[in-house]
């Protein structure tokens, strides 16, 4: 356990240079875009002379490239900085909408779960029949199928046609907060009509948002678990009378490796398809946030939202870093 | 002569490939008798591990079991065991019937302490209550196979242990129930040679131990001279010549047999030179007809080319698969 702690102080470390890595490409991409944010932020064509100028003094746009990186950064730091487009603190901003997100990102997440490894189980423990054919095909489809076209369909579906979803704000949080995430603080306090209010206005956006990781971890699952149960550990299982069952479960274990890996990846991507989900079912999350950032030249909110997301990746990545040890006694940090 | 534990006859096992169907084992039939060691000899792809493994429908898809039947006469009385479902196969595999596989690199899940390994295999056929109770008994099972402090190995993942070491948990998984028979696939192919002796030694002295009944399955001539009583050769998926050591090796009828104990170094007579079999192992898709050897044959007639040769036993427990007896 002494490894264990070295280690996180070692990957905590790491995670600096990749922040900066990070929001410094952002920043220099925004940097060299042929663009006037001050006049954009001070109201477009109509804006006066010293409201440009204020704004060019105040976020020191006048002053050199790492000057101005540097201002970004440890004004989001203390959460000093102003979002010219919405007069708030920009981090306080962000913090509103992260939970949006946040909570899509993990429901999003537990369809992949839920449905994906079974489905690869399934097409695993059917191989090379019409049951395996079928999930073949769903995987397919769904890593082709575009969020917008589908998220869509689907709104056709639940809601003009049939109403089982509503598309209106986002309901109430519940009184407690634990991890400022409603879904799972109502759960975890009680409040079950909050948990299915949640629950109605995020399962389709999450189940749009999860699709195409479905069928990539159902894919995954298959091959991995495919690959465990050809192993010659299995075959001597079997050998010593253990029943199907408990084979299953080491080749499950033995398949792990790859799953959580995918599984890692996939949170990531996830985050990246919400500015899609968000839009089409008009969820206040950072995805949207983040689109209307881009659109009006708000370059606080993007070197903001990038840096949320970036950590968002490298926590992910240690995590999984750290189950691998936990599955597999052979890695040692 | 003692009695036999184990009637196989017939065993014919098909693998479907897209290439083709491989005729791994064509009517294959001897006798195991109680107590002794028994070997099944022969090249790669002879046929041996499929053999073994189908004693107890171990056959995994593309392969099947096409016919025949392997009788097994335990205390509670005899059964077909290819007639078996998989329940009542499952409860003779690892209890009655036990393996040692070949690779102890790979026999062993690695994310496992070999005491869960031991354990689980008891803990499947009812003899410990729990996981808990077998790894207890495993320091036991870990001391009786020679591994030196058992109770902290008993904690150790495979990936800990050298393979010499892994392929004794392997055996002690193998001998965890005391089982009747002991089914070892070359045990010791992938060991160091100087530890190979001591595997072997190991599973003797167990099977004297335990008044098992081993069937050792090689294609080294020196270790079946050296531990088995009884051998039976085996080329393309027929029997060649089933004897007792004796027999075969000072008195071996097939021609096989004889180009077989030509290319190793016999310990017991002088050989001035190693002579090669020539040709190659046929392909098991087509396998030559009548007998599978005669394109390779230095003695093959022209009715070699037409009937399979039936064993013919020549002397007393000395059987030939061969048109020239």
């Amino acid at each position: 356990m002494a490894n264990l702690k070295k280690f996180l102080v070692r990957r905590l470390l790491t995670f600096i240079p990749t922040l900066i890595g990070v929001t410094l490409i952002v920043f220099v991409i925004a940097y060299v875009i042929p663009a006037n944010p001050a006049k954009a932020w001070a109201g477009g064509e109509k804006a006066s002379e010293e409201a440009v100028k204020q704004i060019i003094a105040e976020y020191h746009l006048d002053q050199p490239w790492y000057d101005q990186y540097w201002f970004l950064i440890s004004g989001l730091a203390t959460n000093s900085i102003i979002d010219p487009r919405t007069s708030n603190p920009v981090m306080g901003d962000i913090s509103e909408r992260f939970p949006v997100t946040f909570q899509l990102a993990i429901i999003a997440f537990v369809f992949i779960l839920l449905l994906g490894l079974p489905l690869g189980l399934v097409s695993a423990l059917k191989r090379n029949t019409w049951v395996d054919t079928i999930v073949r095909i769903f995987a397919l489809i769904g890593v082709s199928t575009p969020i917008f076209w589908l998220g869509y369909l689907l709104l056709y579906i639940f809601f003009v046609k049939y109403r089982i979803t509503d598309l209106a704000g986002v309901p109430p949080s519940p009184p407690t907060q634990i991890f400022h995430v409603p879904i799972i603080d109502s759960l975890l306090t009680g409040h079950f009509t909050i948990f299915k209010q949640h629950f109605a206005r995020f399962w389709l956006p999450g189940f749009t948002l999860g699709f195409a990781g479905m069928g990539v971890l159902a894919r995954f699952v298959r091959n991995s678990f495919l690959e465990a149960i050809s192993g010659d550990y299995i075959e001597f299982l079997k050998a010593k009378g253990v029943p199907k069952l408990k084979v299953y479960r080491h080749a499950l274990k033995n398949a792990l490796v790859p799953i959580v890996t995918v599984l890692g990846l996939q949170f990531g991507s996830l985050l990246g398809g919400t500015p899609i989900t968000e839009t089409v079912f008009s969820l206040p999350g950072m995805g949207s946030y983040a689109i209307d950032a881009i659109r009006n030249l708000d370059f606080p909110a993007i070197i903001a939202i990038t840096f949320i997301y970036a950590i968002i990746f490298v926590t992910t990545n240690l995590i999984v870093d750290i189950l691998y040890a936990v599955i597999d006694p052979r890695v040692r940090y | 002569m003692s009695e036999p534990i184990l009637e196989v006859r017939n065993l014919t096992v098909h693998f479907y490939t897209y290439a083709g169907i491989v005729k791994a084992i064509e009517d294959v039939s001897f006798d195991v008798y109680k107590g002794e060691t028994f070997a099944l000899v022969g090249e790669t792809g002879c046929g041996k591990s499929v053999t073994s493994r189908a004693l107890t429908q171990l056959i995994e898809s593309p392969g099947r079991i096409v016919r025949g039947s392997v009788i097994y006469h335990s205390d509670k009385g005899s059964v077909d065991l290819l007639k078996l479902n998989e329940e009542e196969i499952r409860e003779i595999r690892g209890s009655e019937i036990a393996y040692i596989f070949q690779d102890p690199h790979s026999s062993l899940d690695p994310l496992y302490t070999v005491g869960y390994q031991i354990a689980e295999g008891m803990e499947v056929h009812g003899r410990v209550k729990s996981i808990k109770e077998g790894i207890q008994k495993a320091v036991d099972i870990l001391r009786s196979v020679l591994i030196p402090d058992p109770e902290s190995r008993v904690k150790n993942y495979p990936h800990e242990l050298s393979g010499g070491m892994k392929q004794r948990v392997v055996i002690g998984t193998g001998i965890a129930n005391s089982p009747k028979i002991l089914i070892a696939d070359e045990p010791t192919t992938a060991l160091d040679v100087t530890v190979q002796a001591q595997i072997l030694e190991l599973i003797d002295d167990l099977r004297k131990k335990y008044n098992a009944t081993v069937i050792l399955i090689t294609h080294n001539l020196g270790v079946v001279a050296e531990t088995a009583d009884r051998v039976a050769v085996m080329y393309a998926g027929k029997i060649a010549e089933i004897g007792s050591v004796e027999q075969i090796f000072k008195n071996p009828l097939h021609p096989y047999t004889k180009g077989l104990l030509k290319a190793v170094p016999n310990p017991m007579t002088k050989v001035e030179r190693l002579d090669a079999i020539p040709g190659t192992v046929p392909n098991l898709i087509t396998p030559p007809g009548g007998c599978r050897f005669h394109p390779r044959c230095p003695f093959a007639m022209e009715i070699c080319k037409k009937k399979v040769p039936e064993l013919k036993e020549i002397e007393d427990g000395h059987f030939v698969a061969c048109h020239l007896y």
